[in-house]
Formats: structure tokens, sequence, C-alpha cells
């Protein structure tokens, strides 16, 4: 039958784990390929498969180590000409020095009682700023401010350099076509199949064909990791609550916005799909760059997924840096916030 | 002391200001009307919701509300030995009054309060705010269609309602007073062209029946989308939008209806 010596007496043994970490990123060639029974051949290509995932990851690792590296020599050199400006991004955290996309300038809101006030951050290109806080802390009126559907009392926002607090209502319709918004129910329209509400967007302000559109929308429900042909034709109602928050993203980003918002993305989502759509945020900036404002009470996924976090408390922001220095913070309101993260 | 008239100020400022925004709603939605994009999809559909959804109640509150004015007026006449004029009695109610006017209350129950229901779920959802990120008006894409299609469909329904109300009238004189449906007829058009006519052969109850649904048809629309777009709190709120609705609305064309009449009065007989 096999003429390998090695051939384990119980079919059911486990044959020998993969070798733990390897020094370089090449993939192992000596393992030759089992010429056991069929069970044997399967583990050892099951094996063979984390180690291939293994060593990509590490690669990407190492790539993305090469990128910091020469980032920081750059900004090194440029701090020289120009110390103070460059000396102080150079010394921050993000790992993108790169141009400002969202910048929201000492802005203040008030309705019946004051919601935010005195509120300021940037987010660059690429970046992913979790909004954290207890709720009813104006967490989501910060998103309605960036899509101007709330206009501050107070302050500036801009959305790439532009001043977007005196738009005409006309005018800022132009400016939402550049952000992709996930709301907190995905709100699907409950009327339009799942296809049309992400073609809803390009039908509305491209001139696509509809064939084009199609293509597109295949192209987006792929990316979010649904099946377009068994989910396209699909009422909103139909659909879990997982799924709809994913047609919500992809209807977000249909129009290849630059700019994402997402409202709560994970809140009422059990740990698995949770899971899925932290994922789902963070392929959408590793894989297409953009920048991203979340708006969570979720610790654990909003670490995961977040360059920078800012903490909203009593209408001011009280924190705003990486996960890291969050957690690593003395301060005792940041410190019960976490609850022991 | 001072604190109940600041109340008292607030609230009166509070409704001036609803009013406000209901005529600024109403204006837009109009001016809508005429600018790009045109959404003639959904207009088309909230014809059909409008229009062909509400036929059957119109056409069962003309027919029966036509037989009762005709049976109550048959009682009436009999005692003076009058009961030829039935026909005359039942044209002018129904075109003057009682056919925008029904036919105004029964769309204002049916399709203001399923306007007002679904704008307030689309708000409590997010799905109006959700259309305003995705670029689209909501006015536009919501409310304009919705009024257009109310006041295109509303005169077609009082047409028809009229018609349904004046043959349930002939159904009665035929079968309880005994009067041939060819004289009835001709009672009925007498009525009509003693009223007069506009433009040599358009009927002045006709105009007057055909401008008073038109306005009708506003108002439903209107209030329908006002209480659905300003909907707050959940699906409770939705359930307060839609009775506010089918409430303001009905009032509102009664209370019109008399300064109507009173205005087309003085200007196609006086």
């Amino acid at each position: 039958m096999s003429d390998d010596p090695k051939k384990p007496k119980d079919p059911n043994e486990i044959p020998d784990p993969p070798k733990p970490s390897r020094p370089s990123g090449e993939i192992d060639r000596r393992r030759e390929p089992p010429t056991g029974p069929k069970r044997r051949k399967e583990d050892e290509l099951a094996s063979m498969e984390t180690q291939v995932f293994r060593t990509v990851r590490q690669q990407e690792r190492q790539r993305l180590e090469k990128q910091r590296h020469v980032r920081n020599a750059i900004r090194a050199e440029l701090a020289g000409d120009a110390p103070d400006e460059l000396t102080r991004m150079a010394g921050m955290e993000d790992d993108g020095l790169l141009d400002p996309v969202i910048e929201l300038d000492r802005v203040s809101l008030k309705f019946e009682v004051p919601i935010l006030e005195d509120v300021s951050f940037v987010a660059h290109t690429g970046e992913t700023i979790v909004v954290v806080g207890e709720s009813g802390t104006g967490k989501s009126t910060i998103l309605k401010l960036i899509l101007r559907l709330l206009v501050p009392d107070d302050g500036r926002v801009m959305i790439d350099g532009d001043d977007i607090t005196d738009l005409s209502f006309d005018e800022a319709l132009d400016v939402r076509q550049k952000i992709g918004m996930v709301f907190q129910g995905a709100a699907l329209f409950d009327s339009m199949t799942v296809y049309e509400n992400i073609a809803y967007p390009l039908r509305e302000h491209t001139r696509l064909k509809e064939d084009q559109i199609e293509e597109r929308v295949r192209e987006k429900l792929s990316f979010v990791d649904l099946d377009p042909d068994r989910v396209m034709h699909q009422l909103p109602s139909e659909l879990s609550g997982g799924m709809k928050k994913r047609v919500g993203i992809a209807r977000g980003m249909a129009n290849n916005a630059e700019i994402m918002l997402y409202d709560e993305p994970t809140s009422g989502l059990d740990p698995l799909t949770t899971g899925t759509i932290t994922r789902l945020i963070m392929k959408l900036q590793r894989e297409l760059g953009v920048t991203s404002i979340v708006v969570s009470h979720d610790i654990r996924s909003s670490f995961r997924m977040a360059t920078r976090v800012a903490l909203l408390a009593e209408r001011h922001i009280v924190f705003f840096g990486t996960p890291e220095e969050m957690t690593a913070s003395e301060d005792e309101y940041i410190r019960d916030f976490l609850g022991g993260f | 002391m001072p604190s109940v008239l600041k109340r008292i100020n607030e609230a009166a400022k509070d409704k001036v200001f609803t009013v406000q925004d209901y005529f600024t709603l109403a204006w837009n939605s109009i001016r809508f009307i005429f600018v790009r994009p045109f959404y003639t999809s959904d207009l088309i559909q909230q014809m059909d919701a409008i229009g062909v959804g509400s036929l059957v109640i119109v056409l069962l509150t003309g027919f029966f509300t036509g037989m009762v004015l005709a049976l109550q007026s048959a009682v009436q006449l009999k005692t003076f030995g009058a009961t030829i004029y039935i026909g005359r009695l039942v044209a002018a109610s129904m075109l003057r009054e009682l056919g925008p006017v029904l036919a105004g209350l029964m769309v204002a129950g049916r399709v203001g309060s399923g306007i007002a229901a679904q704008l307030g779920s689309m708000r409590v959802t997010e799905q109006i705010d959700a259309l305003n990120t995705l670029g689209t008006d909501p006015i536009k894409k919501l409310v304009t269609p919705r009024v257009l299609a109310a006041l295109i469909m509303l005169p077609v329904l009082t047409v028809i309602n009229d018609m349904v109300g004046i043959f349930g009238g002939n159904v009665i004189a035929v079968a309880y007073v005994g009067i041939p449906t060819s004289l009835y007829w001709r009672t009925v058009w007498e009525q009509i062209a003693a009223g007069g006519f506009s433009f040599h052969y358009v009927p002045n109850d006709f105009m007057q029946g055909l401008l008073k649904p038109f306005v009708f048809g506003g108002i439903i629309a209107v209030t329908g989308c006002y209480f659905g777009l300003n909907t707050k709190g959940g699906t409770e709120g939705v359930g307060v939008s839609t009775t506010r609705t089918v409430v303001s609305a009905s009032i509102t064309i009664l209370i019109v209806d008399y300064f109507l009449t009173q205005l087309l009065l003085a200007i196609f007989s006086g």
C-alpha cells in the first residue's frame, strides 16, 4: 500500500506539529508532501496551510516594519529643517504622517443643554479613530457634525482641509458623497432589495450603466463576505442583524468613499459576528486606506481596530491617544472606564 | 407669575414655529416639483398607492352616501309632493360638498396615516438620516412625490366619488321612490346647468368640486409628511404621529372647506 516506513500504526495519530516560528520569512520547502494514508495527507496539508499563513503574516509584518523605519528616517531628516511642527508630529504615535482628512477644531454644540464643548481632534489618511464614552455623552453627535447633519454653534469642522461649517444644504450633499456612513441599525431602506440599497448612491450620483452598477454591487457584497447571488434580491427584513450591518457597510462604501463613519457597529451582535464586523472594518482600512471614525462602547473590539482612541466624558474629550497609551494611563476615570480591561 | 407668562410665551412660540415649519415644508415640496432630479418612479408608485389604493373605499363611500342622500331627501320631499327634485338635491350635495369632503376625509384616514407611519418609521430607524447621508434631499425624494401624487389623485377620486354617489341616488330614486332613470338624470343635469358654466363648457359646480380636492390633497400629504418626518421617540412616536395626522388633517379639511366654500361662492355666484 505505502512504502513509507514511518507510517503510524494508529491511523488517528496526529502528525508532528509544525515547527514554531521560523527566523526567516521563507516558505519551508524541506517538508516533502506526505505519502502516507489519506488522513495523514490531509493533516499534513492543513498544517502546511497554517505554515503558509504564518509566513505571509510574518512577511507583512516585516514590510510594515520596514515602512515604519523609512518613515521615521524621513521624519528625522525633515525635523532638522522645521523642528517645531515636525518634531511634534514625529513624536506622535500615529503611524501615518499624512494629510489630515477630518478635523474638528474647538467644536461646541448645544441644544437645550450643552452636548459638546471645545472638542478638537484630527484624523489623518488611513487612520481609524474610535470615539468611546458613556451613553449619552454625544458620541453620535460627532458623526452628525462630520456629516453636517448638524452645524456646530462654535468651532469648525473640516473635511479634506475644506471648512464645511458654512456650507449650504446642497453643497453639504456633495461633501457627504465622500463619506460612507454605517448606522447603528444599518438603516437599510426597507422598501428596497439589498441590490437596490447598495445601488442607490450609484444611481443617484453617477452615470454608471446598469451592468456597471451590478458589477459594483457584486464587488462590494463580495468584499463584505456576502454571496451576491444569494442576498442581492432579498429584502432587508429577511436578513440577520450581522448581515444587515454588512450590507450597510457595502452601501456606505458603494461610492468608493474615502471616509467611513460607523455608529456602534458592533452593538447588539453576538461575539462571533462582532469579530467579523471588526475584521471587516480593519480590512477596509488596510486594503482601501479608508479613514474611519468609529463610535462604540465595545472596548475590546475598539482596541483591536483603533489607531487612536478618543474618550468623551462630560462634553469634552478627556483622552486622545493610542490604545496602548490608554491602557497604560494612571487616570482614575480612564481606569474606571476600562474596568480592568 | 413670571414663570407662567414665560411658559405661555414658550408654548405660543412653539406653535408659531410649528406652523412656520409646516408651511416651509409645504412650500419646499411644491417647489421641488420643478427642480431636478425628478423621482418619476416614486411619483407613479405613490399615485398607485394613493389613487388606486383608495379606489374601493371611495367607491363604497360614494355609493352609500348617494343612496342615503336620496333616501333622506325622498322622505322630506314626499311631504311636499316634490320627490321629482331628488336628482337635483343629490347632484348639488355630491358635487359641491360631500364628494370632495368625504373623499378627503376617507383619504386622510387611509393615506395620511399611511404616509405618517411610513415616514415616521423611516425617521426612527434612521433611514431619513441615511438618505441625507447618501446625498439625497429627503423632502425631494419622499415628500414631493407624495404631495404631487395626492394633488393629482384626490380630484380624480372625487370625480369618481361624485359619479358613484349620483348613481347611488339613481338606484334609490328608481327602486324606492319610483322615479324613472331618464327623469332622474334630467333633473341632475338641470341642477348642474343651473350653476352656470366656466369657459362655456365646464359647469361651475364641477369646478368648485375639483378645486376643493386639490387643496385637500395637499393638506393630507403635507400633514402626513410633516408629522412623519418629525416623529420622535421610537415606535410609540410613530403611533402618535399617525393619530395626529388623521385628526389634524380631518379637522383642517373641514375648516378649510368652510372658508373655501365662501370664497368659491363669492367667485362663482358673485
